[in-house]
């Protein structure tokens, strides 16, 4: 599903920082792995770069056989919309827009019909128990409810590839505690990759999979349960 | 895209309502300006052309001849083959006392004989005149339409009060004209009065205005033009209505085509504001099109989002606008009719609708500058990468590409517009569009360097004047060059304008005033009419004697003023006593001199021509002019080639003698006259006023009153000058304020840190007044040396295209002064909006801001 070959991310400014450093992954499709490091170690730019946000100064990253650094604009756009679904720490919903609206947004600007969209949303909404906030503002609602809106609004597309980047970092254990619940059930459920940039070591174990990193470089990849891959 | 219009953008506006309609106003004031401005022009020109047309009814042809067409031509005309009918005509513009009744086009006809020429379709009882006998039997007896007499309240047999040329009279309504045709001309204010009545209030002698022709059945306007033509010689003009009525609308609508200049300004003040709008926009929603980005929007439908914006803006301010225009634009009919009556003698009145062509041409100009402004910003708003767009902080517009090819190409595009502007390979409208274009590019493109490198000249001195604002408005101003940069270029631009059209309306009026001071040299102008080219009223000639009889006058000179036709342009051709004349002035000698001037001019029947004539037809000393006369063509050697400024088409100057000579009318528009040495002026003036009471309309002004009357009518011809002065300030305002609003949004997160480190919101608003003073200061001193080679161009290449005049070059010290007083009054009050919204900031938020 995701294959990274010697990637490297450097940002120029009055003095260059390398934010990954020759960076060899593989994720296969149905997987939900962590990634853990330190601030500043690149887990955030290796998320940037699996979802097609940024791309890598030297080195492949290929997602579902795509070389993502070789696509235009454009094209990574395309992909985001169709290929790969985000949820962030600040949520990141639009403040004026109703919850239905803020979980039928990707589908509209992939001009997905309007009936076809109310169906999907209303879906996704029950399946993330959200049905009853449907009309309601994202100023409304509560950390864990805000986030829960945005794994709608990732689920809603159908993609294959969930990308999280720290999705329980702005909540309370409880609310936190349901989030992975939720994000397990999909995992499980509908078969979906999960990718999760995470600094909670409870989030990370409940995931099957644990990326360490630091320095931009791969520190540690090891299974649930012990053992390196 | 209508998903995300109906949503984001409908909530963006609902949350920032007042930034909206400031957004709207720069279409608004844009559309309305430019809509006003060219409805008034096209009533103007269309209302002097329709009335030339609804006046002159069913006649044919008009003969016309400079100075009148004598009566007894009526007759010889009236004889010729061809010919079914003739009817004399006197027009003239009078005002009613009541002055918001508007301007009166007085129509003096041949009651009797003119139903040949005219339907005048009475209104009443009768539907006719009572007796038209009886109407010519009372002097005070006119006619006017039923549209006029309803708005001055005016019934069949009561007076109305006019400012006629002898003073204020009465004349009382004898009937009333149905609204239709002939009374429909001048927007219905019309008067109609009989033809020899007329001769009488307007001084025209034993002369009409012009003959009014209709033709015999079977004589076609061609054969009836060239029978005219041959029987009457060249001093006599024939033309169709059409013809002569296209000639008035071309000579206004020269002028009133410098207003288009202003409307153009006020669009691209349009653009401008959208533009900043915009920028405004996309910082705000910055997080807004990250996330958009991030969910597979694609930078183009991030652009078309934004643009989409633009375009409803673009359509609802010029909705808007139009009606706001129609409002307008009345007041610029007054403004536009009340100079070229004053200047050319012609105006129009009426209402003004707005056509629905220039609804059309407003509205897609409209949104045209509204997707312009946005365009930039649009574009910026999709090239922001999803991961900055997203990042936290203060997000910081990156500067605008590489520095020196920005400089070198706008240092080309200058020097190409200075080289253009030397050597003019074309002239007019042409050339001013090329020179405003080029210079405008290379201004725009030398503005972001240049700005930058003055606010580091600038920012140590604020530093060092106030240490904590100077440091953070230097901070705020040289960390975003993409916002000061559009901010200084909107500002030197429209000061630009300001400088160059001050620069060049004060040469002119310092260069007619030089020449005022050496040529009016007289102590009084006894003057029948107030209008310079078109008098309402002549003197007869013989009233010369009468004034040196009065106690105190030591000398008359009788000057008139002619306008023949001189290769297709109106030149003006001028006489007087030109022996005692030139003992009393100074002329400025381009050929010749003065005694060549003395001999050929008065013993030798030969003229002097002004330097603008001898410019634009290549005619000086040694050649002759051609004239048209009455007499027929008159060949007249040049004597000498002056500078002169009565004509912007060319004044040939001939002697009393000879003018009378050749054609043959001995009125005078004004009386020159000197007092006797000792004698005091308002006592002579006094003593003209008493001799001439009652006997003839008489404006008797000291050398002081006429200079000032007259430098009056030159202001009103730049009072577009005014507009384009007030659109620049109004540019300062409206642009500091939403740069500076666009400044405290960038800096909330910073302003929110300072305070919760004890930042005095009066050491914040003082940064933000800082700021606005380095910005409104940064643009003037850019614009002060293109506003000057703005000035050099408009008094070189352009004046002399248009007028063949050559002025020396006056820098517009006064209007400099006054900006440096108003432009940091405007910044400091365009500063207060945005330092009250940083005041009132409070830290918890402002820290959370991102």
């Amino acid at each position: 599903m995701l294959q990274l070959h010697d990637v490297i991310k450097t940002y120029s400014g009055k003095s260059e920082v390398t934010a990954l450093d020759g960076i060899n992954l593989s994720i296969a499709a149905g997987e939900m792995v962590a990634i853990m490091g330190p601030s500043g170690s690149g887990k955030s730019t290796l998320l940037n770069l699996l979802g097609g946000l940024d791309v890598p100064t030297s080195g492949r990253v290929l997602v579902a056989g795509k070389d993502l650094a070789g696509e235009s604009e454009k094209e990574r756009s395309l992909f985001r919309r169709t290929s790969v679904s985000y949820i962030f720490q600040a949520y990141h919903l639009m403040p004026t827009l109703k919850v239905s609206q803020n979980v039928a947004l990707p589908l509209h600007l992939a001009g997905v019909p309007a009936n076809e969209i109310n169906r999907r949303v209303a879906e996704v909404l029950r399946e993330v128990g959200l049905e009853a906030r449907e009309k309601h503002l994202p100023d409304e609602l509560s950390g864990g409810e805000r986030q829960r809106v945005a794994i709608a609004r990732a689920l809603v597309t159908g993609a294959a590839l969930l990308l999280a980047d720290e999705p329980t970092g702005n909540l309370d254990t409880a609310r936190g505690e349901e989030i992975l619940n939720l994000l397990r059930a999909i995992h499980r459920e509908r078969g979906t990759t999960i990718v999760m940039v995470t600094h909670d070591h409870h989030a990370a174990s409940a995931c099957e999979r644990l990326i360490k990193l630091r320095d931009g470089r791969v520190e540690g990849d090891s299974l649930r349960g012990g053992g390196d891959r | 895209m209508r998903f995300l219009l109906r949503t984001l953008s409908l909530s963006y506006v609902r949350r920032n309502v007042a930034k909206t309609l400031l957004t709207l106003l720069g279409v608004v004031v844009g559309v309305a300006t430019f809509s006003a401005i060219r409805s008034a022009q096209g009533t103007l020109v269309k209302g002097i052309r329709s009335t030339v047309d609804r006046v002159a009814g069913k006649s044919q042809l008009q003969i016309t001849m400079e100075g009148g067409v004598p009566e007894e031509v009526q007759e010889r005309v009236r004889e010729l083959p061809g010919i079914r009918a003739t009817s004399p005509v006197i027009e003239q513009i009078v005002v009613p006392e009541r002055g918001e009744l508007g301007s009166l086009l007085v129509i003096g006809i041949d009651l009797l004989g003119d139903r040949e020429m005219r339907d005048y379709g009475f209104d009443g009882d009768d539907a006719d005149l009572d007796d038209p006998l009886l109407f010519l039997a009372q002097p005070d007896s006119a006619i006017f339409t039923r549209q006029f007499a309803d708005k001055a309240g005016l019934k069949t047999g009561q007076t109305i009060s006019l400012r006629l040329p002898a003073g204020v009279k009465r004349v009382a309504a004898r009937g009333l004209l149905s609204p239709k045709g002939f009374s429909e001309a001048f927007g219905g204010n019309l008067m109609v009065v009989d033809v020899y009545a007329a001769q009488e209030l307007f001084g025209r002698g034993r002369r009409f205005d012009r003959l009014d022709v209709r033709l015999s059945e079977g004589t076609s306007v061609a054969q009836g033009s060239a029978t005219l033509e041959k029987a009457l010689g060249p001093a006599f003009r024939v033309e169709t209505p059409a013809r002569r009525g296209e000639q008035m609308e071309r000579i206004v609508a020269n002028f009133v085509s410098g207003f288009n200049v202003s409307s153009g300004f006020a669009l691209s003040i349009g653009t401008f504001l959208i533009f900043n709008a915009f920028n405004v926009a996309v910082n705000r929603r910055r997080r807004d099109i990250g996330t958009l980005r991030a969910l597979g929007a694609t930078p183009r439908q991030v652009q078309l989002l934004f643009l989409a914006e633009a375009l409803l803006i673009g359509v609802v301010g010029a909705a808007v606008g139009c009606l706001a225009g129609t409002a307008l634009s009345q007041g610029f009919l007054r403004m536009m009719g009340q100079t070229t009556e004053t200047v050319y003698g012609v105006t129009s009145s009426g209402a003004v609708h707005l056509p629905p062509g220039i609804v059309l041409e407003s509205m897609v100009l409209g949104i045209l500058a509204s997707l312009a402004g946005a365009w930039g910003p649009a574009l910026s708003a999709s090239r922001i990468p999803p991961t900055e767009a997203l990042a936290k902080g203060a997000f910081q517009a990156r500067l605008p590409g590489r520095v020196a090819p920005r400089i070198a190409a706008g240092l080309a595009a200058f020097g190409c517009a200075i080289l253009l502007a030397l050597n003019p390979p074309f002239g007019g409208n042409q050339l001013i569009l090329s020179v405003l274009l080029l210079g405008g590019a290379g201004l725009v493109l030398l503005v972001g360097p240049l700005s930058r490198a003055l606010l580091q000249i600038f920012i140590p001195l604020a530093t060092r004047f106030a240490p904590v604002s100077g440091r953070l408005s230097s901070d705020a101003l040289l960390g975003n060059p993409r916002r000061t940069s559009g901010t200084v270029m909107a500002m030197a631009l429209s000061l630009t304008f300001v400088l160059g059209f001050a620069g060049y309306m004060g040469s002119t009026k310092a260069t007619m005033t030089r020449w005022m001071d050496d040529a009016l040299t007289c102590d009084l102008f006894v003057r029948a009419s107030a209008n310079f080219s078109r008098p309402d009223f002549l003197f007869p000639g013989a009233l010369r004697e009468e004034l040196l009889q009065v106690p105190g006058v030591r000398a008359v000179e009788s000057y008139r003023g002619v306008r023949p036709l001189y290769q297709g342009q109106q030149i003006l051709v001028n006489s007087i006593q030109v022996g005692p004349t030139m003992d009393r002035t100074r002329f400025e000698f381009i050929q010749g001199d003065a005694e060549s001037m003395r001999r050929g001019v008065i013993r030798e029947g030969m003229c002097t021509v002004s330097e603008n004539f001898y410019r634009r037809f290549n005619l000086g000393v040694g050649q002759q002019v051609e004239l048209v006369t009455p007499g027929g063509v008159v060949r007249i050697p040049i004597a000498a080639v002056l500078r002169d400024y009565s004509s912007d088409k060319g004044t040939v100057l001939l002697d009393r003698t000879r003018f009378l000579e050749l054609w043959k009318d001995d009125r005078v528009d004004i009386f020159d006259v000197s007092v006797v040495p000792g004698a005091d002026v308002g006592q002579v003036r006094d003593a003209v006023r008493a001799k001439l009471a009652g006997k003839f309309p008489a404006l008797v002004s000291t050398r002081q009153e006429f200079t000032a009357e007259i430098g009056k009518a030159i202001d009103a011809f730049y009072a577009l000058t005014r507009i384009t002065v007030f659109l620049a300030l109004l540019v300062a305002f409206l642009g500091i304020v939403t740069s500076l609003l666009i400044s405290v949004a960038e800096r909330t997160r910073e302003i929110g840190i300072l305070k919760a480190l004890g930042g005095l919101p009066s050491q914040i608003a003082r940064s933000i007044v800082l700021e606005a003073l380095a910005l409104a200061l940064t643009g003037l001193v850019l614009a002060l040396p293109a506003g000057n080679l703005f000035a050099l161009f408009m008094e070189g290449a352009i004046a002399e295209y248009f007028t063949g005049w050559q002025m020396p070059h006056h820098y517009p010290w006064e209007i400099l002064a006054q900006l440096l007083i108003a432009l940091p009054l405007i910044s400091a009050f365009a500063a207060w909006i945005p330092a009250r919204q940083a005041g009132r900031l409070e830290i918890t938020r402002a820290i959370e801001y991102e």
